[in-house]
């Protein structure tokens, strides 16, 4: 039987290490995407993840389980990827080369050229309105999307109320859609 | 705001699953009996699925050995002294926890403004009053000022004959020579 996020977390704190590695599996990639979604740079976006679980592991002794280990492990990669978004001087990814791999491994290349380049220009200047948003209103719409987060969960890993972040995502999805009009 | 504006802001919430059952249907219905609502609520589905398309596929699979083998490396290298020091500031600065340093501040600018008026500094003061006057043609003022107590006293007074400086200034009757 597997066993649950908690039952992990209290080995972990009487110092089992193979219980916090089970964690970093369930976890890594998740955190990765969400932080990837934030900072838009591989390079950045491996070494804050990797920066998140090393503080998790440094604190889960204190971790008295008042969230679930997801919304904590969240609460500090957002935290950390903030603020090393707005510390980041760095060009953020060149995203062509991304995107024509993800349409390629879509099959999506040889249909229609028409509507090919509307797709590749409107995730192209969607990445660049979502460059735009402020921290918050993309670790926001981040959150929502890639983890399909409830706006309860989301709003304790941001500290904010489901209210906040409720405007915080129509007033970003308002801005992405004022950015991607003649697209849409 | 009418009916329409006050549906478009609850599309997001509806899609999102955030709305009460009753909620749900009332946007529900709205949205399929009008044209307008119903253009929004395409439009949004149509920006989320452009945002999971570059969000989810974009990120890169991670090899979970590579990661955790660096992750191990760098629990069991010692940290500095300074850099617990920094990571432990900006967990304390970095929100939400951040939201007690705004009261907390203010708290200490307005204890530090407000010391000296309950804790005179004691800088070069003394127990001496300065005077200070100010002669105009004649009638003078003068000013009384004693820090301890903080007591201003202004005392006008007219010159009295054979006061006059400038009468001292005259130069004295008979010939110069």
């Amino acid at each position: 039987m597997e066993l649950s996020d908690w039952d992990l977390v209290q080995k972990c704190q009487s110092g089992d290490m193979s219980a916090f590695q089970e964690l970093v599996s369930r976890y890594h990639q998740k955190v990765y995407m969400v932080i990837l979604g934030l900072l838009r740079n591989r390079e950045d976006a491996l070494e804050v993840s990797q920066e998140t679980f090393l503080r998790a592991y440094r604190k889960i002794g204190g971790f008295k389980g008042g969230s679930s280990f997801y919304t904590w492990i969240y609460r500090i990669g957002v935290n950390l990827a903030i603020d090393a978004q707005r510390r980041q001087k760095r060009n953020p990814l060149e995203f062509r080369d991304t995107m024509d791999t993800v349409l390629e491994s879509q099959n999506e290349v040889a249909r229609d050229p028409f509507a090919e380049v509307h797709d590749r220009e409107l995730r192209e200047n969607l990445v660049k309105a979502i460059n735009d948003l402020t921290p918050e209103h993309k670790a926001v719409i981040v959150l929502r999307t890639i983890e399909g987060l409830s706006y309860k969960d989301i709003g304790a890993i941001l500290g904010c109320s489901e209210g906040t972040v409720m405007s915080r995502l129509h007033y970003a999805r308002k801005k992405l859609h004022d950015k991607l009009r003649s697209f849409l | 705001m009418n009916d329409c504006e006050r549906m478009e802001d609850s599309i997001g919430p509806w899609l999102d699953g955030e709305l009460s059952a009753a909620e749900s249907e009332l946007v529900r219905a709205h949205v399929t009996a009008c044209a307008r609502c119903g253009e929004a609520r395409l439009r949004l589905e149509t920006i989320d699925r452009a945002l999971s398309s570059v969000l989810v596929a974009e990120a890169p699979k991670i090899e979970f050995a590579s990661f955790w083998r660096e992750l191990q490396q760098r629990i069991e290298q010692k940290t500095p002294w300074h850099k617990r020091l920094l990571e432990r500031a900006s967990d304390w600065t970095s929100a939400p926890t951040a939201a007690w340093a705004v009261p907390v501040l203010i708290a200490v600018l307005i204890a530090v403004l407000s010391y000296e008026s309950y804790f005179p500094i004691r800088r070069s003061r003394n127990n001496f009053a300065t005077v200070e006057s100010i002669d105009s043609h004649g009638r003078n003022v003068a000013l009384l000022r004693e820090d301890e107590s903080k007591t201003t006293v202004i005392w006008l007074y007219q010159n009295q004959e054979g006061d006059d400086e400038a009468a001292e200034e005259t130069p004295p009757a008979g010939p110069a020579f």
